[in-house]
């Protein structure tokens, strides 16, 4: 009997090594109204590969995301935007989420072997300067002239062109915001308004919770080389202070900021082991934080009635924050560049725009028109303040593109919190001096 | 009168031994405990403190009139009272909230009903509404497309994995078994070294050479790479069971007339079985969970842990379904462990000279 | 006479060759897939940014501020895991040989651990260990109030919760290879190193482990490679460089922080360095047990 089985099981194995063996058909079914068109392209078991290119109108699309990766903004994107413009078009959208590293991997491979299978990508914009310089992506300047119902965001042009030209489109902008768990309010200082915060207050706050509760409740991400800098950032620019400065006039009033936080035990206990300020926000391990948008609002969206959201705090020359965004590109080489251009104008319309922004937990729609389409919903408040940001503060995009690795940047930041505001030490001018050089030394030649 | 405390004893013995062992499982398996129940968790519930030990089957709310429209607050269990939660004039906003956050579905006409309810003048109304506990895997399965030619892919390069590693690696493993030739023992030691090797050094490489064999983003290229490694840990689990069964079984199979193949395949197989099968059980597993050379090494085919993967790169937030889609991925791999450990440990007793 | 001369020289050829033979296809199979890769890195580590020649690359390694608490966290990890790993593994492998009833459902359930894929133990473990998590939350229900944080203390401490994690996904592994081997223990053995008079641990001491030496051997080996290479449980729970490790330290160097005009050279020596520590350490502990040197027939 166990015989039998051992046998059963090496004749199944031994089929599917059969079956795995056989020339791989990748066959793509298209429907076109009123015909079905199989393209098939047969790679036998040597080094020539074979395509057999049949004429068809409709195609597939193939989009590669590092934007919309939670689950949920995932299938909302795919069924509420992907599929009404399949429908209008009679062509399949290939959508997956892959990380940035992995599209410029992906991407090196294809362009280098000139077997370009990727149409559009959507990539971050701390990373753009690396497919513009590689020249990876389309060149879509004339592409966006031709749209005249759409003004795209100044702000991020730094970013998404190049000597004049324009090579991403952006999508999903987000900027720092406050917030707070309603079990913090009764901490708030008296005669402070949330809306108008401003840093020193902040920290005023941030003391009382943690004299009130006898632990700190502020969220930073701990963890090397994640949001500290940006958080840090926005205090710095609120002080007049460039991004990323570690040792300037401005930079060391905003490291006292934290500093005061610091020594009062104002951090949750568990800081060095947070990577992103959601989880422990949702938990109400934290109370207060100020972290990106989309993520704020993905927290707020959990339960409206136990968060509050506001502007982040404000210093002497205004509301400090890092903007980032993303960008839709067509990779330079796509066979279906038609389709790409056409799918692109459809998701940068200002309604879809805004559309986008809402399904996908709150993003910026970096389009000016956009705004007009916003409603009185919890949601639309989290991309109202934020527009009020972008709009009215000192907002800095994210220059990784000057440095070797922006993640060591990140480190030199992590390294003085560590040392220091964690520490509960004072902040020297000599550590700041330090932390310059380490980030000087990063800068490419 | 002697028999009775002998028994007695022996029955205690073993209630204290059978104790042991369950409890000693029950330690073991606590944490997967809280893994299975936190991906059938709601999110609400997921982010609760303290953790529920168990999902609930079903929410009871209140709802009244809030600022914006209606009020719907959720009873909580553990405190004893309710808890708001929303505060929206738009139904749809309602329906979707009961839906993502706390995995009971309720559809806007029965929403509706509650309202007209709270109009007429109940208020706060309060009902309770059925947990959809699947919820997860079903969002799981929705965003995560190509699954099923995924998993069969995944199936497939495991199934050839083991074959070639066994093939492979059980020849080597019997040589070094039963042969001393020169070089032995330095062959023997250097096979480790693909071991020792970190791979994630190598994959980049790895991928030109299959392209250039023309088995990039293919099951076998796949199954070429990971049989790399699982070659070397077949030798030497083969190898030292081969060692563990007496030469002299073989050599009386031959005076009785077998070749020293047939004497190999009746004989010595048969009771090598364990050490194949934990074999196996390496190279499945080894290949069944790798990610990050598979993402390398695949486009338009990818493997399911690949799918997995992509799927939950964004599951900040969500540790309710990033827990779902774990366990979808390992539920394969603990079928194969059910089906694979009879074989590692023989039901039918040591073997008898 | 003559035939039965060539017979048996033709014999003696076939035993000669057959081992080459068998051993063949490996040779072949790592030639082709392994050998290029491998020794294009080995050359690299010997590359600076210009592609001249130099140690620079080890020397870097050998300076980096974090080599040596890498060196020393794997070091205390290897000891302490391969040997508390392995114990537990054989208390298994000999508990659940006994064949009691319900054995084989006991042997399923201690093999779930390895069966799980990484994200699944990473979910598993984050949930447990963060503050508000279910470990705390179990102590909650039990009375104790007060949270424990668990991934917020000393090096230490953290070595410590490593060492029981990682053992906790390990040990099944482990187990399986042991109690393969002690299959082909016959029971005859066993019992007659009771009527001789042997008590369990003597019989286990004298009988036992010396027939299971060669498994004994492959287990801990290859537990010992693979644990001198730990670094995906640390980078889940705590990220990296928190509490560095060898192979975390390249990963490190080769997908973290990638883009440092260092990154690239970082990464191969500290390859090249950590293949010729798990080489020696393998070695010393092949040469300790006596794995070489004898052809072990069991009688």
């Amino acid at each position: 009997m166990k015989k039998y089985k051992v046998l059963l099981l090496v004749v199944i194995f031994v089929f599917s090594l059969l079956t795995a063996c056989q020339p791989e058909t990748i066959i793509k079914e298209v429907e076109v109204p009123g015909e079905t068109i199989i393209e098939e392209v047969e790679v036998p078991g040597e080094t020539i590969i074979e395509e057999v290119e049949v004429e068809v109108p409709s195609k597939t699309l193939v989009f590669s995301s590092r934007l919309f990766s939670p689950p949920r903004e995932q299938e909302f994107f795919i069924s509420e935007v992907i599929k009404p413009f399949e429908e209008e078009h009679g062509v399949t959208v290939d959508f997956s989420i892959i990380d940035d590293d992995t599209l410029l991997e992906r991407a090196e491979v294809q362009q280098t072997t000139d077997h370009v299978t990727t149409d559009i990508v959507v990539a971050h914009n701390g990373r753009m300067p690396e497919w513009i310089e590689n020249g990876w992506v389309e060149d879509l300047t004339d592409v966006v002239a031709g749209w005249d119902d759409r003004t795209f965001s100044e702000t991020f042009s730094q970013d998404t062109n190049k000597d004049g030209k324009q090579y991403f489109l952006p999508v999903g902008a987000d900027v720092y915001l406050l917030l707070a768990n309603n079990k913090a309010l009764p901490y708030l200082p008296e005669g402070v308004d949330i809306d108008a915060i401003t840093w020193e207050e902040y920290a005023a706050w941030a003391v009382a919770i943690a004299e009130g509760e006898g632990e700190g409740k502020v969220c930073i991400t701990g963890i090397p080389s994640k949001s500290w800098v940006y958080m840090f950032g926005g205090t710095g620019l609120s002080y007049g202070a460039g991004f990323p400065d570690i040792n300037s006039a401005g930079a060391a009033e905003a490291w006292k900021i934290w500093e005061t936080i610091g020594k009062a035990d104002g951090f949750v206990p568990t800081v060095l082991n947070i990577d992103s300020c959601v989880d422990p926000m949702m938990r109400e391990e934290s109370w207060l934080t100020v972290f990106h948008n989309a993520r704020a609002g993905q927290v707020f969206a959990s339960n409206e009635t136990q968060y509050t959201l506001a502007p982040a705090p404000s210093g002497p020359e205004g509301i400090g924050s890092i903007a980032g965004v993303s960008g839709y590109a067509v990779m330079k080489g796509s066979a279906n560049y038609d389709l790409a251009i056409a799918f692109l104008e459809y998701l940068t319309r200002p309604d879809i725009q805004v559309k986008i922004a809402k399904g996908t937990g709150g993003f910026i729609p970096p389009v000016e028109e956009a705004i007009a389409f916003l409603g009185d919903e919890a949601i639309d408040e989290v991309i109202n303040k934020a527009v009020l940001v972008l709009n009215n503060g000192v907002v800095s995009g994210v220059p990784a593109g000057n440095y070797q690795d922006w993640g060591a940047v990140k480190k030199c930041f992590d390294d003085i919190f560590e040392d220091t505001v964690l520490a509960g030490v004072d902040v020297t001018q000599e550590r700041l001096d330090e932390g310059q050089a380490c980030v000087d030394a990063l800068l490419n030649e | 009168m002697v028999k009775k405390p002998v028994k007695f004893g022996k029955l205690i013995r073993r209630t204290i031994f059978y104790l042991f062992v369950t409890s000693l499982a029950v330690v073991i398996l606590l944490p997967v405990y809280f893994l299975v129940s936190l991906s059938f968790l709601s999110t609400r519930e997921a982010y609760a403190f303290p953790l529920p030990i168990a999902p609930a089957l079903k929410i009871k709310y209140s709802m009244t009139h809030g600022e914006r429209g209606y009020l719907l607050s959720v009873y909580d269990s553990f405190d004893g009272e309710y808890q708001t939660v929303l505060d929206t004039n738009e139904l749809e906003k309602i329906s979707e909230y009961m839906r993502y956050q706390l995995g009971a579905p309720m559809s806007i006409p029965e929403i509706e009903e509650q309202i007209s309810v709270l109009e007429s003048g109940t208020d706060p109304v309060e009902f309770s509404s059925r947990k959809n506990l699947w919820l997860n895997y079903s969002t799981f399965f929705k965003i995560t497309r190509n699954a099923l030619p995924a998993l069969l892919r995944s199936l497939q390069i495991a199934a050839m994995t083991i074959i070639i590693s066994i093939i492979i690696g059980g020849m080597a493993g019997y040589a070094f078994a039963r042969y001393t030739f020169a070089g032995r023992d330095a062959l023997k030691f250097s096979i480790l070294f693909v071991r020792m090797f970190p791979g994630v050094a190598i994959a980049l490489p790895m991928v030109i050479i299959l392209a250039n064999i023309g088995f990039y983003d293919r099951p076998i290229g796949l199954s070429l790479v990971y049989s790399i490694g699982s070659i070397a840990l077949t030798i030497w689990i083969t190898a030292s069971i081969f060692l563990g069964i007496p030469v002299t079984l073989e050599e009386a199979a031959v005076v009785f007339g077998a070749t020293k193949f047939q004497a190999f395949l009746r004989v010595t197989l048969p009771l090598a079985l364990p050490g194949l099968a934990a074999a196996a059980m390496y190279t499945f597993l080894g290949a069944w969970n790798e990610t990050v050379s598979a993402i390398i090494l695949t486009q338009f085919n990818p493997t399911f842990s690949v799918v997995v993967y992509q799927s939950l790169l964004g599951s900040v937030g969500q540790v309710n379904l990033a827990a779902a889609g774990g366990l979808v991925m390992a539920f394969p791999s603990v079928v194969f462990t059910f089906f694979i450990r009879r074989y590692i440990n023989q039901m039918w007793g040591g073997m008898t000279i | 006479m003559a035939v039965a001369t060539r017979a048996k020289s033709s014999r003696k050829f076939w035993t000669k060759v057959t081992p080459y033979l068998l051993i063949l296809p490996v040779v072949v199979y790592y030639a082709v897939f392994w050998l290029r890769p491998v020794f294009s890195t080995i050359v690299g580590s010997f590359r600076d940014a210009s592609g001249a020649f130099t140690f620079e690359n080890y020397l870097m390694v050998f300076t980096d501020p974090d080599f040596i608490p890498a060196l020393r966290n794997t070091a205390i990890l290897v000891v302490f895991s391969v040997t508390l790993e392995f114990l537990l593994a054989l208390f298994l492998a000999l508990l659940i040989n006994r064949k009691f009833t319900g054995s084989a459902v006991f042997l399923f359930l201690a093999m779930i651990p390895m069966a799980l894929p990484s994200v699944a133990v990473g979910a598993m473990w984050l949930t447990g260990l963060t503050s508000h998590g279910w470990i705390n939350s179990l102590l909650y229900y039990l009375g104790v109030e007060q949270k424990i944080y668990w991934l917020a203390g000393s090096e230490w401490s953290l070595l410590a919760l490593i060492i029981v994690i990682d053992a906790w996904t390990v040990i099944p592994s482990v187990m399986i290879i042991l109690l393969a081997g002690l299959q082909n223990i016959p029971k005859e053995v066993e019992e007659a190193g009771y009527v001789f008079g042997g008590d369990y641990l003597t019989v286990l001491r004298k009988i036992i482990i010396p027939i299971l030496n060669p498994t004994i051997q492959t287990a801990v080996i290859l537990r010992l490679i693979s644990a001198i290479q730990i670094w995906l449980v640390i980078v889940l729970l705590v990220g990296f460089s928190r509490l560095p490790v060898l192979v975390e330290r390249i990963v490190y160097y080769h997908e973290e922080m990638s883009g440092l005009n260092i990154s690239f050279q970082m990464a191969s020596g500290y390859t090249i360095i950590v293949t010729a520590i798990v080489s020696i350490a393998a070695l010393f502990y092949l040469r300790l047990s006596g794995a070489f040197g004898k052809s072990k027939e069991v009688r």
